[in-house]
């Protein structure tokens, strides 16, 4: 590996909104998202898992829908709204989705917690934008993309629908 | 993994991409695969050709006329998943788009992706090849030619595209007017989400109003070197009445459709295996 010749390349300027505020930073170009969060913008509540788009333990928002970070170019994140896990809380408190994984007791070891915050707030945005009340199994197939190796799912899925459907 | 990357912002910009680049590029718009590819080949000196910023209605929207209706290379699976008018009119693309790993590579996961990855497992692909689609293909000369997607994918990641071209858009042409649709995508796989199915079938079935089927489109995914379009056994429904088909018949369309298919015993499942879901899953879609 070494031994290839090095490629000279360009850094490019990106603007976005990071968290409500509008950040311009020059970056490599085949930086990864994930990569540009944790280890440049500092921001590490992102977790880094498989890498290759299966546990979801990455997941951001992007102009309010989740998605990958490890699999997305950071360059590509120019001229849009990014929210990672650390954007969701405020000083007035946490995030719904937070208090109500809190609640539901939806947390154990806690690695796979901010990807799973993530997806169920884009399933929130989602389903208020439609005006739409998700079933049961719609919540689980909008967490298909999140892995958890501790709690069996059944609290995340509660805390869940109790937080897009705001059941009590 | 380190490469060049070019980001084309409108059409011209990208024809001279491809043009400058000659054949030492990898186009990249969803990257839900090709991060992963080079990643793992750890490649050097490839310029990625970006076209997550391409700005350009033919690539970017879902648009239709009286005839037909054209998908856009760089639409998302979720963008299928969300469109009113495809789900009514074109379920199997809507159910095999949302079929489709997860909710959050759905969000950015292009179809033209799914159809240039040429995987004979793709979903969106398998539909599209049950709705006979056409590939709209831009040369860097600016000339756009169209291909069927049936003679679109030659062999496992190998298509009719040249090194020169890129696939713009897709063109499906509308239903029948005044008919019923019975259509749909079922997969098979060793487990619900996230899965890279076994057996895939796809089925677009049009009936007039004397219930006579009229227009039929099946194609099976990953029990061949690409999906394949069971021709045969379409013809074999036309003209016949879909909801009084005999049990000798159902079985006659489901031998008809596995002749079509080759299947080979992998990690995921035995060719045995393979061959016994598909005839069952053929006969299913029959049942009323």
């Amino acid at each position: 590996m070494s031994k290839k010749k090095k490629l000279v390349v360009q850094n490019v300027e990106v603007t976005f909104i990071l968290n409500g505020k509008k950040v311009t930073k020059q970056i490599r170009p085949s930086l990864l998202l994930i990569d540009f969060i944790r280890d440049e913008l500092s921001l590490a509540g992102t977790k880094p898992g498989c890498l290759e788009g299966e546990c979801g333990a990455c997941s951001v928002l992007i102009d309010g829908a989740a998605v990958n970070s490890c699999m997305y170019l950071a360059i590509n994140i120019h001229g849009k709204n990014l929210t990672t896990i650390e954007g969701l809380s405020d000083v007035n408190g946490l995030d719904p989705v937070q208090d109500s994984m809190i609640k539901h007791g939806a947390v154990q070891c806690g690695f796979c917690s901010s990807g799973m915050t993530m997806s169920i707030k884009s399933m929130q945005i989602k389903y208020k934008k439609d005006k739409k009340k998700p079933s049961k199994e719609e919540i689980k197939k909008g967490l298909e993309g999140n892995l958890c190796r501790c709690t069996g799912y059944v609290k995340i899925i509660e805390a869940a629908e109790a937080v897009i459907n705001k059941v009590k | 993994m380190e490469f060049d990357i070019v980001t084309p912002t409108t059409k011209s910009e990208l024809l001279k991409a491809i043009k400058t680049n000659k054949n030492n590029f990898r186009f990249g718009a969803g990257y839900t695969d090709l991060i992963l590819e080079l990643k793992k080949k750890n490649v050097l000196n490839v310029t990625v050709i970006n076209l997550a910023q391409l700005n350009d209605k033919k690539f970017n929207s879902i648009e239709r006329n009286l005839k037909f209706i054209r998908i856009g290379a760089l639409v998302t699976a979720s963008s299928i998943v969300n469109d009113k008018f495809i789900e009514k009119n074109f379920p199997v693309l809507q159910q095999a788009a949302n079929n489709l790993a997860s909710a959050q590579i759905r969000q950015v996961a292009t179809i033209g992706g799914n159809i240039c990855t040429a995987s004979p497992s793709g979903d969106i692909a398998c539909a599209l090849v049950a709705l006979k689609a056409k590939c709209e293909l831009l040369s860097s000369t600016g000339k756009t030619r169209t291909v069927s997607i049936l003679e679109f994918f030659l062999g496992p990641r190998k298509t009719a595209m040249k090194k020169d071209e890129i696939l713009s858009s897709v063109l499906i042409s509308l239903n029948e007017k005044n008919i019923n649709i019975h259509s749909g995508f079922i997969k098979v796989g060793t487990r619900r989400s996230m899965e890279c199915s076994v057996v895939s079938l796809a089925y677009h079935i049009q009936s007039d109003k004397k219930n006579l089927i009229t227009n039929v489109g099946i194609a099976i995914g990953s029990v061949a070197p690409t999906i394949r379009f069971a021709e045969n056994a379409c013809g074999f429904l036309i003209g016949k009445k879909a909801s009084s088909l005999a049990r000798g018949e159902k079985e006659e369309f489901a031998e008809k459709v596995l002749k079509y298919a080759s299947p080979i015993s992998d990690i995921r499942a035995t060719a045995w295996y393979r061959k016994e879901a598909l005839f069952n899953i053929c006969k299913s879609i029959l049942e009323n």
